[in-house]
């Protein structure tokens, strides 16, 4: 290294040092809120998918929590003082939602957590917020896999594991009349900790029923073609096909069978179908008669809190359909906020854990409790395409139309 | 066999577009020696382009490729004189951070302009197919199979039959002793670069008919794509050609008779195994500095 060059990185070093200590500076009086203020806003952290191969859960969830500052603010903030949402986005990386809650809760400092979407983020970023002891409140990330860790701080606010959310379904087919009940079935299902159990805990129930399985494949993330995999479909011609999909292989795989011609009895996808209208855009409104999957909200169910949120999100975002994400966003900050003021404080973080466990809470999905390991102990709606829109149709207490058997593409739009 | 010959169909059909797509990335790479990061993120822009077009204007996407590949190739230009003529003949990890760094910036605007949620161009007969006996042949995949043809083939008509081909080509070889005989390797260079990007343009064009996309798909793209021109040789378009129509049919094939886990994992593997074998690629020519440094 020349003197020149050597100088320079001595000059580079002591600016750096210097930079440090006037940050470290700025840091100690912490007046950006934190523990010590009262009437500072508490800042709540998270890291969504707004972009990259989960930006719809993503952007659909940062919805919900946006709804949910709106209105808790509105109504004089949580235990009195405002709300702020401190957002990051991790592009759909593993790597990069560590490093973002790390720095949530290393720099940013914030005072509470939100989960991410997807099982596949939420596994390594609820490892963060174990580490540092925070509550970690998630919207998504229903994996099985999730919960044999022995986590304390973690919490999944959706009805069911992703092992259990067809449960409703599946023993609807199984109980179907011998002449009506499918014969046949086929799991095309995306290499994910999500869709994976979730099509396992269908295929578990209709293979005990009798319904034989004559196509069972999984396929890598970053398929695009699917042509193949539906023409080995067809060729097993499966009376049911059962899909665990995320959305843009839901999309991919339903216009290879269009394309295909492959249009079995009975279809239920995971995931894609509850994205509405951007769902039917993708395959074609046409082409959703009858398509079945597991749903966590209905605009129109009669949940405490759930109108007001609806009109709440229409009026932010200028919209009359409200995404299932955004409403699994807006469920996992009312956990966490009646966590929060049922404990008084957000000081120990383990108490709210500890009322979370011992304790019911009602959101718009419904009233939710929690086991041993954070994992919900309800059931999943199911839902279905009719007429060109999303209904419910299972449970039949809370359904909006009857359930109908066949998917008929072509046949509403 | 109707069966295999279904399945090689499709994995032609798939290999032709990636032709397509891959041919701009070997041809700006034969020309300048630079690794364009960024040409992903072109493919999806011409995606986006066509969406809006069919979106807004009611263009058929397929034949909208005749506006978007000039957009496309007037954006090469522009961003070959801002962003990559300044460091051309920079070393070539810096030619790969700066298309890197491109490619985010133009993942961003996309994102920025056109939303981050999933985006289908579905015309009428995006879920049709040509029925033959018992095979099945997508309208889409088809058109767009002969499109990439035909724009492959006057790819070449211009690189091999014309002036400006036997320009680029001179650049190319030696830019020295090109320059010597009166050919302006910088402005070649830029219109190489626009004509990589707007190949690029025309097989976006195209993809988005076949698969929904969103900004971030670039990323999916990029690494297919830098495989199938390192497999048929840098720098080589009948390489690229032929890296592309193997990994369309390795995919298709792995898919059908190995598992779909695999199709995405076993196309890397082959070009793994050829370059042991061929460090240049299947047409690639291995120049005397390679031989030194091996």
């Amino acid at each position: 290294m020349s003197h020149v060059s050597l100088r320079r990185a001595w000059t580079a070093m002591a600016l750096t040092g210097v930079l440090a200590l006037g940050l470290a500076a700025c840091g100690g009086d912490d007046s950006e809120g934190g523990e010590g203020d009262s009437s500072a806003p508490i800042r709540i952290g998270s890291s969504l998918p707004l972009t990259g191969e989960f930006s719809q859960p993503g952007q659909a969830a940062k919805q919900g929590y946006e709804v949910w500052q709106k209105m808790v603010n509105d109504a004089g903030g949580l235990l009195g003082r405002d709300v702020e949402l401190v957002i990051k986005d991790d592009a759909s990386n593993q790597n990069t939602v560590v490093s973002d809650f790390n720095a949530l809760i290393g720099q940013d400092k914030v005072d509470l957590l939100l989960g991410t979407f997807s099982s596949l983020l939420n596994l390594p970023a609820s490892a963060v917020a174990e580490k540092n002891q925070m509550l970690y409140v998630e919207p998504a990330g229903g994996s099985p896999d999730m919960f044999n860790r022995g986590f304390k701080y973690l919490f999944f606010t959706q009805q069911a594991t992703a092992d259990k959310q067809g449960k409703v379904f599946a023993e609807w087919v199984a109980a179907l009349p011998e002449d009506q009940r499918p014969k046949t079935a086929a799991y095309p299902t995306l290499d994910d900790p999500f869709a994976a159990p979730n099509v396992a805990g269908i295929q578990e129930v209709l293979e005990a029923a009798g319904i034989e399985t004559v196509y069972q494949e999984t396929y890598a993330i970053d398929t695009k073609n699917f042509d193949t995999i539906v023409n080995a479909m067809k060729n097993a011609d499966p009376d049911v096909v059962v899909h665990g999909a995320q959305f843009e292989d839901g999309i991919g795989l339903t216009r290879s069978m269009l394309k295909a011609g492959f249009a079995p009895d009975m279809f239920y996808e995971t995931n894609a179908p509850s994205f509405g209208a951007q769902y039917s855009d993708g395959v074609g409104a046409e082409n959703t008669e009858g398509v079945l999957y597991a749903v966590s909200h209905s605009p129109e169910a009669d949940t405490p809190g759930n109108a007001e949120f609806v009109a709440k999100y229409q009026e932010m975002f200028g919209t009359d359909e409200v995404p299932e994400d955004a409403a699994d966003g807006f469920a996992a900050a009312q956990v966490m906020q009646a966590a929060v003021e049922a404990v008084g404080s957000i000081d120990d973080q383990g108490a709210l854990a500890d009322w979370l466990r011992e304790n019911e809470v009602d959101t718009i999905l419904g009233s939710l409790s929690w086991d041993e390991t954070g994992a919900p102990t309800g059931e999943f709606l199911i839902g279905q395409w009719q007429n060109g829109k999303p209904e419910v149709v299972l449970p039949a207490d809370v359904s909006t139309a009857d359930i109908e058997i066949g998917w008929k593409p072509g046949a509403s739009g | 066999m109707t069966e295999l010959l279904q399945n090689l169909l499709l994995g032609l059909l798939l290999g032709g577009v990636y032709a397509l797509a891959a041919s701009g990335l070997t041809l700006i790479f034969g020309v300048m020696r630079v690794i364009n990061i960024a040409h992903g993120a072109y493919l999806i822009l011409a995606s986006f382009i066509t969406y809006w077009l069919w979106d807004s204007f009611g263009i058929d996407p397929l034949l909208a490729i005749v506006i978007t590949t000039p957009i496309v190739f007037a954006l090469g230009w522009v961003t070959y004189k801002v962003v990559v003529s300044p460091i051309r003949t920079a070393p070539m990890a810096s030619t790969v951070l700066l298309t890197f760094g491109l490619a985010l910036v133009v993942e961003g605007a996309m994102g920025e302009i056109w939303g981050n949620n999933s985006t289908a161009i579905r015309p009428s007969y995006a879920d049709e197919s040509f029925i033959m006996g018992g095979l099945f042949l997508p309208k889409a995949q088809v058109y767009g199979g002969l499109i990439a043809v035909v724009v492959l083939v006057l790819l070449w008509g211009v690189l091999t039959k014309t002036w400006l081909g036997r320009a680029i080509r001179a650049a190319a070889t030696n830019p020295s002793s090109a320059e010597l005989v009166g050919i302006k390797v910088s402005a070649v260079a830029a219109l190489v670069f626009a004509l990589g990007i707007a190949a690029a343009g025309a097989g976006g064009a195209i993809t988005g008919v076949l698969y929904p996309f969103v900004p971030g798909s670039h990323y999916q793209w990029i690494a297919r794509l830098l495989a199938i021109v390192v497999l048929g040789g840098l720098g080589s378009l009948n390489g690229a050609v032929l890296g592309a129509i193997m990994f369309g049919l390795a995919e298709t094939l792995t898919s059908a008779y190995v598992s779909p886990s695999w199709a995405t994992a076993v196309p890397y593997a082959i070009v793994f195994l050829v370059l042991l074998i061929r460090p240049q690629g299947l047409l690639g020519t291995r120049l005397r500095e390679d031989a030194v440094a091996a």
